[in-house]
């Protein structure tokens, strides 16, 4: 197995490195897939080099790659692979860092194998994306989470992955959480109130996973009165809605409490939709409550069972693209997600290509009746 | 409003289920007086007009309860579940010097699994036939064809029965199952419980609390397997034609979901086919099929990782339809019996000798597809997968065709009440 040559290599570095840099919400959708299809075939030619089992993969169940018409030609790899199979285009010595999902209870975490250009490729591209979002000036930061989260090592959490990540638009980073030996969080008061007296009337950057947001800090806020004037205060936050809608928050009503603990304005609260398998491809919420691909991936919807592109309005499971991946197949993966494409390159917002919104996590379904046993002496995987 | 029933006509709601459990109570009384064989020719005449009713033919498995409800048929399970005497169920008759009678339970409240359009009938037609008043719950809001198949038999008539009148005494429900009272009610007012579906409904329903005199009949989770001997693969190229056409239709219909659907297929290594070539047989029929009526994400995504999973591992293969995840057939060699995931997925393993399935075998296998030529050896494989835990061995194309007895079970002699008459 040859890879690419060393011309060709730089050339796609740097048409990605290229759609990382440039605008990210500029192109309209025939555009976009006329730049994007070229590179993601050859990305993932060159990967199913590199990563034989990916190889197997391409060869196997995708066709031939030069008969790729769209993007939705491209065929998915499911997230749920990664939970039971380490895919790794590079040599153990150049894994910068390997990332792990989090899990369900009884499942195995996910593993993403992460070399310096990768990392170094979502970060880029973080940052530009969010530069769209709130502005090209870094801010101070408030992670509502505890450093544990980002502790150094080889190994890194969905959650330390997307602090880091977002932690690269900071001037200054604090962290507004305490985890305490069992695990628990707790928000460390002093440091938050710390925080908002010196940076309070300045344009300011909070982040947290959704559920922690909620329980361990608005929650906990409310409980003690407590109020910020944080009028330029911007929080992204991004996680399941699952346990929220549990209990019965909405989105809606996650913002306006939100914005009026922190003294904004609830069109700052800003969900983004991401996952540990594509680092720095995330799908922030445009003032429309939209969800826009940006320039160097995409997302795909498709439809249960014969798996073609939904039309707008329809609902189906969530795939997203992406360019950025140099150590993994990462270029075309199928979430556990089901979103509705909302529309094409019409976004209320002007942002341009396609735009969605996550609708819920795909659950087991409730029908699949008297044969739906597990095998007794069954070896998956 | 809590509780949808289903009617001929149409549905009604109700607050509870106490009206309805009222209603077809003050039945019990008139059904145990109506001899069993009107209800033979009721049922007959059912047949005969579900085979001409143009609304019901495109209902899957349709043809196959009509055909099941046909009164030789019936009278043949009569025979085999009444020790030849379908008359114990009309009253005492002689056995020696003594008297011996079958009595319905009473009312029997059943659960259906959703994966089976015609199953409530399998389950409500012998209830009957027995004499019970019936409570069914399907497992799902939408009627799935029963609203048809119910205003079929209430047009149906023998003489002195009219199928409107039978349906007086039974009772089509469904309510949402997160509502624990309603579940408590249903199974507070069964003198026996019929259980049909997967582990977690299973666990939930044989929980609940029930009188003490009542007795549960349970169809829980079970898994089916197909093998195919070697002499089978070296042989008539015909006849391994039909055994693959048939283990096809077995996985097609019902997309995978009964329990009877065979899931993994054993094949026996041999000098002619390798495990592609086999795979590829299969994938022939399976393209066939045509596409799939519709598809739910979860079921999605588990085929899809199933193909990726069989896919990047060297030691396995796989071939799927190109027209998204209409079928697939997963290829290895780890004699093992993998998780079911349905909708046309079909583990193809390739194993020494038949008899390496046979450890895998136990009480959670259901039925075995045997596809071999040699016929001693299909006995010994029937032996032997009988004693470990299985409890039917058919030739492919026949594992989901429902008969009695059906999990080890006589169901219409478990329905009844074994009375004795000493005067």
């Amino acid at each position: 197995m040859t890879s690419l040559t060393p011309q060709l290599h730089a050339s796609l570095a740097a048409q990605v490195d290229d759609l990382i840099r440039g605008p990210q919400y500029a192109l309209d959708q025939p555009e976009k897939e006329a730049r994007l299809l070229p590179i993601v075939r050859e990305l993932c030619v060159d990967m199913g080099r590199r990563c034989p089992p990916y190889g197997r993969f391409l060869e196997r169940l995708g066709g031939d790659p030069d008969g790729w018409q769209s993007l939705a030609d491209v065929p998915p790899l499911p997230v749920s692979v990664f939970k039971r199979f380490q895919l790794s285009a590079v040599p153990p010595e150049r894994i910068l860092r390997e990332l792990h999902s989090s899990g369900t209870t009884g499942q195995e975490p996910a593993r993403i194998v992460i070399d310096k250009t990768t990392a170094f490729r979502q970060a880029r591209a973080l940052v530009s994306i969010l530069k769209e979002h709130v502005g090209a000036a870094r801010r101070p930061l408030l992670v509502l989470d505890a450093a544990e989260s980002v502790a150094e090592g080889e190994q890194l959490s969905a959650r330390g992955a997307a602090i880091r990540g977002v932690g690269n638009f900071a001037t200054e980073t604090v962290f507004a959480l305490l985890q305490l030996p069992d695990g628990e969080l707790v928000p460390e008061w002093p440091r938050i109130e710390r925080f908002f007296n010196e940076h309070g009337d300045e344009p300011l950057l909070l982040f947290g996973f959704t559920f922690i947001v909620w329980t361990r800090f608005v929650e906990e806020a409310e409980r003690r009165g407590a109020r910020f004037s944080a009028a330029q205060a911007v929080l992204l936050h991004s996680g399941g809605w699952k346990n929220l809608s549990a209990r019965a928050v909405s989105k809606a009503e996650f913002a306006a409490r939100t914005a009026a603990l922190l003294g904004c304005e609830p069109g700052a609260v800003l969900d983004f939709y991401g996952m540990v398998e594509q680092v720095g491809t995330v799908f922030v919420d445009c003032p429309a409550g939209n969800k826009h691909a940006p320039a160097f991936g995409d997302v795909l919807v498709r439809r249960p069972g014969t798996l073609e592109p939904v039309a707008p309005g329809e609902t189906g499971i969530i795939e997203v693209l992406s360019t950025l991946p140099t150590s993994y197949p990462g270029h075309a993966l199928l979430t556990e997600d089901q979103g509705e494409l909302v529309g094409v390159d019409d976004c209320p917002c002007g942002r341009k290509g396609r735009y969605f919104r996550f609708t819920r996590r795909i659950e087991r379904a409730d029908v699949r009746g008297c044969g739906d046993t597990f095998a007794q002496s069954r070896e998956i995987g | 409003m809590s509780v949808l029933r289903f009617l001929p006509g149409g549905t009604e709601s109700h607050d509870s289920l106490g009206p309805v459990v009222d209603a077809i109570r003050a039945r019990q009384a008139w059904l145990a007086d109506v001899p069993v064989d009107t209800l033979l020719a009721l049922f007959d005449d059912f047949a005969g007009r579900l085979m001409r009713d143009p609304h019901t033919q495109g209902l899957e498995g349709a043809m196959f309860l009509a055909a099941w409800l046909k009164r030789n048929n019936l009278e043949n399970l009569l025979r085999l579940n009444f020790n030849g005497n379908p008359a114990y169920l009309d009253g005492f008759q002689p056995r020696g010097r003594d008297y011996l009678a079958a009595k319905p339970h009473g009312l029997v409240a059943m659960w259906m699994a959703g994966n089976v359009a015609t199953l409530p009938m399998f389950s409500l037609v012998p209830g009957l036939l027995t004499k019970n008043v019936c409570l069914v719950k399907l497992a799902q809001p939408e009627p799935q064809g029963i609203d048809r198949l119910l205003a079929v038999l209430s047009e149906s008539g023998a003489e002195g029965l009219r199928g409107d009148e039978l349906l007086e005494a039974a009772a089509v429900v469904w309510f949402d199952y997160g509502q624990g009272e309603l579940s408590e009610a249903m199974s507070r007012a069964a003198d026996a419980k019929v259980i049909w579906g997967g582990q977690a409904a299973v666990e939930a329903i044989t929980r609940l609390p029930r009188p003490e005199h009542c007795v549960e009949i349970v169809f829980g989770p079970k898994y089916s397997i197909g093998v195919i001997d070697r002499k089978r693969l070296e042989g008539d190229e015909g006849a391994l034609d039909e055994a693959v056409a048939g283990f096809v239709r077995d996985v097609a219909i019902f997309d995978q979901r009964a329990c009877s659907a065979p899931q993994t297929i054993f094949v026996e290594r041999n000098a002619r086919l390798s495990l592609r070539e086999i795979g590829e047989r299969f994938a022939r029929h399976l393209e066939r099929l045509g596409p799939k009526p519709g598809s739910d994400p979860y079921t999605t995504m588990q085929i899809l990782d199933a193909r990726a999973s069989w896919a990047v591992d060297e030691t396995r293969d796989v071939i799927a339809s190109t027209d998204g995840a209409n079928w697939t057939v997963c290829l290895d060699r780890e004699a093992s019996l993998k998780e079911a995931v349905q909708s046309r997925t079909v583990f193809l393993t390739e194993v020494d000798s038949w008899r390496k399935v046979i450890p895998l075998l136990s009480p959670k296998v259901q039925t075995v597809g045997i596809a071999f030529a040699d016929r001693e050896d299909a006995l010994a494989l029937a032996e032997a997968a009988t004693r470990a835990g299985a409890v039917r061995c058919v030739r492919p194309g026949l594992m989901n065709n429902y008969e009695s007895p059906w999990d080890g079970k006589l169901l219409l002699s478990q329905l009844v009440r074994w009375v004795t008459l000493k005067p």
